[in-house]
């Protein structure tokens, strides 16, 4: 008898015991807190019975985990005997806040017992109302946020920097330019590269006119007649200048010219020292210039 | 007189030196271990070395600090505060501070409280009580309270401390699953267990000798000193259709005289 007592089998069969009973406690803490049965009483009782056979430590150890987790349980299991009062029931809540919230509920649930949003939808600003009726729960203090003015104090100049890097002459990115103007194929970049060989063309036909008589930047791209026409000119001009086709100077009197640069001079890519400038033009300051300098025709014909 | 302050256990040496190596945290210990609350005499010696002006600039800094950081419901750090705000107006740092309650009090109704006086947190709560039952005006609110109000409100009326399982299928019950994406939380258990946490709502501390895992939620030192227990009561009664009295545990609970925890006082510390 006792012999068979000892085997390994049977102080296999003990320890596996005692984990089953610590795993039910796990498992159904839900079931055995509920004060409607008393499931962990007989958990109890199947540990007792179990701890007559205990013999080594290794089960005793299993039997003093079980006696923690069952402890445990028990505490919380009394914690919920309230002597006095109403209690609160969770699902109740639920329901009831459910409704508050304006839970719309599905007609067709045959179970009448299920609650829960699963069986309804909740309306948009459910949970506003919900934290609308529950800010005056809150001694919060009221977030602290400046109130912005009408004026925006932050500097314009980055801006200017990042026109003045798109600027930066990159063969690539300029030939982006025309294409994402036109928003078209390849037609009209030849079209772009047609137009800028046009205005060289009157270029060098002004220059040699005249080679002494310095053009005015200005009078040449200016059309009249034209705002939109003018803005072309002075953007199919830039193309020259970058290309070392053409150049701008100041003259005497500080006013922008601009002249072909003679065969011979002309310079591929880089190698001369660039400058860089921003010519802008708004309508006001083509009439203004329009004036000025008294431009009745445009020297750039249109096609 | 300087008191000894215990020295904290970090390798890097004494805690007077510049410690530049070392984690965070260990750090921000030794910041504020370095900052010894200096005496009356040494706050008087240090005003009589500065102009009004100074003094006042000092606070009116403080006082941004304490409203910029509030907007996200973040404690302040008592040691953050000195490192970045106070710096070497630290000499003289009660007296700023109680200059900066005074503004809070009377020029935005607020009031500075020290929700944990042993790692020196503060919190800005407001002065005057929330009216009782629904407000008249509606402005729009972070839902996110919403789902706050309700886990307070079931830990408060289970008692204080809630397992977090049953949080968790109120929730789903609500239409809040943690599992599952929500249209309007997002990550509703990180919410729960990170935002709130953090702003020191919620407590989320582990239950030991638990398999799996399993966490316990309670109230939060800032739900401590700005939650209104009798509030939470009268709508639990609104929703019932019951009197907040019937729950009579939690009325007690909700209406005892206020401790050293509840009451509020802006600190000195």
């Amino acid at each position: 008898m006792q012999h068979k007592e000892d085997s390994p089998g049977t102080r296999r069969e003990i320890r596996s015991k005692y984990r089953e009973l610590i795993l039910s406690v796990q498992k159904n803490r839900e079931d055995m807190l509920s004060a409607s049965n008393n499931k962990l009483t007989e958990v109890l009782e199947k540990a007792n019975k179990l701890f007559q056979d205990v013999r080594q430590p290794r089960e005793a150890a299993l039997d003093a985990q079980l006696l923690v987790v069952t402890t445990d349980l028990g505490n919380e299991k009394a914690s919920q005997l309230s002597a006095e009062g109403a209690s609160f029931d969770s699902v109740a809540f639920t329901e009831h806040l459910l409704s508050y919230m304006g839970l719309k509920r599905l007609t067709n649930g045959e179970d009448g017992q299920q609650n829960g949003a699963a069986f309804g939808y909740l309306p948009q600003d459910a949970w506003q109302k919900v934290a609308q009726r529950a800010e005056n729960c809150f001694r919060a203090a009221p977030s602290f946020h400046y109130m912005m003015g009408s004026f925006h104090a932050e500097p314009p100049s980055p801006k200017q920097r990042i026109e003045r890097q798109r600027k930066a002459p990159t063969k690539e990115v300029k030939r982006m330019m025309p294409t994402q103007l036109k928003k078209m194929g390849d037609s009209h970049q030849e079209a772009t590269e047609k137009e800028v060989e046009r205005i060289l063309g009157y270029l060098k036909k002004y220059y040699q006119d005249d080679p002494t008589s310095p053009i005015f930047y200005y009078e040449f791209v200016i059309d009249p007649n034209s705002f939109s026409r003018t803005v072309e000119n002075i953007f199919h001009t830039s193309f020259l200048i970058r290309d070392g086709l053409a150049r701008m100077y100041l003259n005497s009197d500080r006013l922008p010219c601009i002249a072909p640069v003679e065969e011979g001079e002309v310079e591929a890519g880089g190698s001369s020292i660039r400058k860089q400038c921003i010519v802008s033009i708004s309508p006001k300051l083509w009439k203004e210039i329009k004036e000025a300098y008294d431009i009745r025709n445009e020297l750039i014909q249109p096609e | 007189m300087m008191s000894h302050r215990k020295k904290p256990s970090n390798a890097h040496g004494s805690s007077q030196s510049t410690s530049n190596a070392g984690p965070t945290a260990t750090q921000e210990e030794e910041d504020d271990a370095t900052f010894t609350q200096p005496s009356t005499m040494q706050v008087q010696k240090g005003l009589e070395k500065l102009t009004p002006a100074q003094v006042d600039q000092k606070t009116a800094e403080v006082v941004q600090y304490f409203l910029v950081k509030d907007q996200k419901k973040i404690p302040i750090r008592r040691a953050d505060l000195v490192k970045h705000v106070v710096k070497e107006y630290r000499n003289i740092y009660p007296e700023i501070m109680k200059r900066a309650a005074r503004t809070f009090d009377q020029v935005f109704g607020l009031k500075m409280v020290e929700i944990d006086p042993k790692n020196h947190l503060y919190i800005l709560i407001n002065k005057l009580e929330p009216v009782t039952g629904a407000s008249p005006i509606t402005n729009p609110t972070n839902p996110k309270l919403g789902l706050l109000f309700v886990i307070l409100s079931v830990i408060f009326m289970k008692g204080g401390v809630v397992r977090e399982s049953v949080v968790w299928k109120i929730l789903k019950n609500l239409g809040v699953d943690i599992g599952e994406k929500h249209e309007e939380f997002g990550d509703s258990k990180k919410v729960v267990i990170e935002e709130f946490v953090r702003q020191r709502y919620l407590e989320y501390v582990r239950i030991p000798h638990t398999e799996p895992v399993e966490h316990q939620f309670r109230w939060g030192q800032r739900a401590e000193v700005e939650v209104s227990k009798p509030n939470i009561l009268l709508f639990m009664g609104a929703l019932h259709g019951q009197e907040p009295q019937s729950w009579s545990q939690q009325y007690q609970e909700a209406h005892r005289a206020p401790n050293s925890s509840q009451s509020g006082t802006s600190s000195q510390r």
